[in-house]
């Protein structure tokens, strides 16, 4: 099976200090490891405002993962500790290969494109309002 | 019918001579507010169009343009009325294009909630394409990451009293 990237976000209480979310981020690693996955990045966002209200909560921090992963099991794993987890408030899972693919595609075909012909100049479009001035002018 | 042409022509002529070279934009200006008022705008116009052809090929021009902004007012006015912009010369509307294509966008980022921002109405709604000139394209993914950045409140469904 092809490896996958995933987008996971989740969002813990605002008041929740800081060591814990390192320690949460830091099982969160592991158990992503033990089951054949990596982790690429992690952001820490802050606290920031919620556009809604989530557990009664206006505000929460956001932590962002990017992950890779030939076993679906992780992201199951991962998911059910989040859910078990008391500070989590909410979290979301995206798999994003496919969607990076596309993209890798479009850019390729782009440069191919560029690369076959040179750029031309765009014709200035000025033209048509000038143009109905002329025949009322030869009728008067 | 035969009286509508002829006080249209009557209000065309004395506007189109005294203007000399910049024809065309005066006479815009008082055929719409009097094809307007005179009820049925397109049926008139039409008629007018007709008239003018038989009368002098070279005045059918000028004319039918003078039609063409009285009916582009209206449509302007009303995002939703189709009919009136799509037949009549395009002299307002300046042509929309998608954003995203300007700017060679292969993915919408949906973490980047500022950026999908414009794209959504006060309330929370996503705006049709019709209103942001999104390509069809570019409006899927749009709605693919607005939905995505709403589901980790980064966008709000729907905004609370």
């Amino acid at each position: 099976m092809d490896e996958r990237v995933y987008d996971l976000i989740f969002i813990c209480q605002p008041a929740t200090p800081e060591e814990e979310i390192d320690k949460l981020v830091a099982t969160l690693q592991q158990t992503a490891t033990e089951r054949g996955g990596t982790v690429e990045k992690t952001e820490k966002w802050g606290t920031r405002r919620l556009a809604y209200r989530v557990a009664k909560n206006r505000e929460g921090y956001y932590v962002y993962l990017v992950l890779r992963s030939t076993h679906g099991d992780m992201v199951k794993e991962l998911e059910r500790r989040l859910k078990v987890s008391d500070v989590v408030i909410k979290f979301q899972t995206i798999r994003l290969d496919e969607e990076l693919k596309r993209q890798k595609k479009l850019v390729q075909r782009r440069e191919r494109r560029a690369s076959r012909r040179p750029r031309k100049p765009a014709a200035a479009p000025a033209a048509p309002p000038a143009v109905p001035e002329q025949p009322a002018a030869a009728a008067s | 019918m035969t009286d509508d042409p002829s006080t249209e022509q009557g209000a065309e002529k004395p506007s189109d001579a005294p203007a000399g070279d910049s024809a065309p934009r005066p006479a815009e200006r008082p055929a719409g507010p009097t094809g307007g008022s005179g009820g049925g705008r397109s049926g008139g116009s039409h008629s007018g169009g007709s008239h003018g052809g038989s009368h002098s090929g070279s005045r059918g021009g000028p004319r039918r343009e003078g039609g063409g902004p009285s009916g582009g007012g209206p449509g302007g006015g009303g995002p939703g009325g189709g009919g009136p912009r799509r037949g009549k010369r395009q002299y307002f509307r300046k042509k929309k294009v998608c954003r995203f294509c300007v700017e060679r966008v292969d993915f919408i980022d949906y973490k980047k909630a500022e950026m999908l921002q414009p794209f959504v109405q006060e309330r929370g709604k996503i705006l049709p394409r019709r209103i942001t000139g999104t390509c069809s394209r570019h409006q899927r993914w749009l709605g693919e990451a607005i939905k995505r950045a709403r589901n980790i409140a980064l966008l709000p469904f729907a905004t609370e009293l």
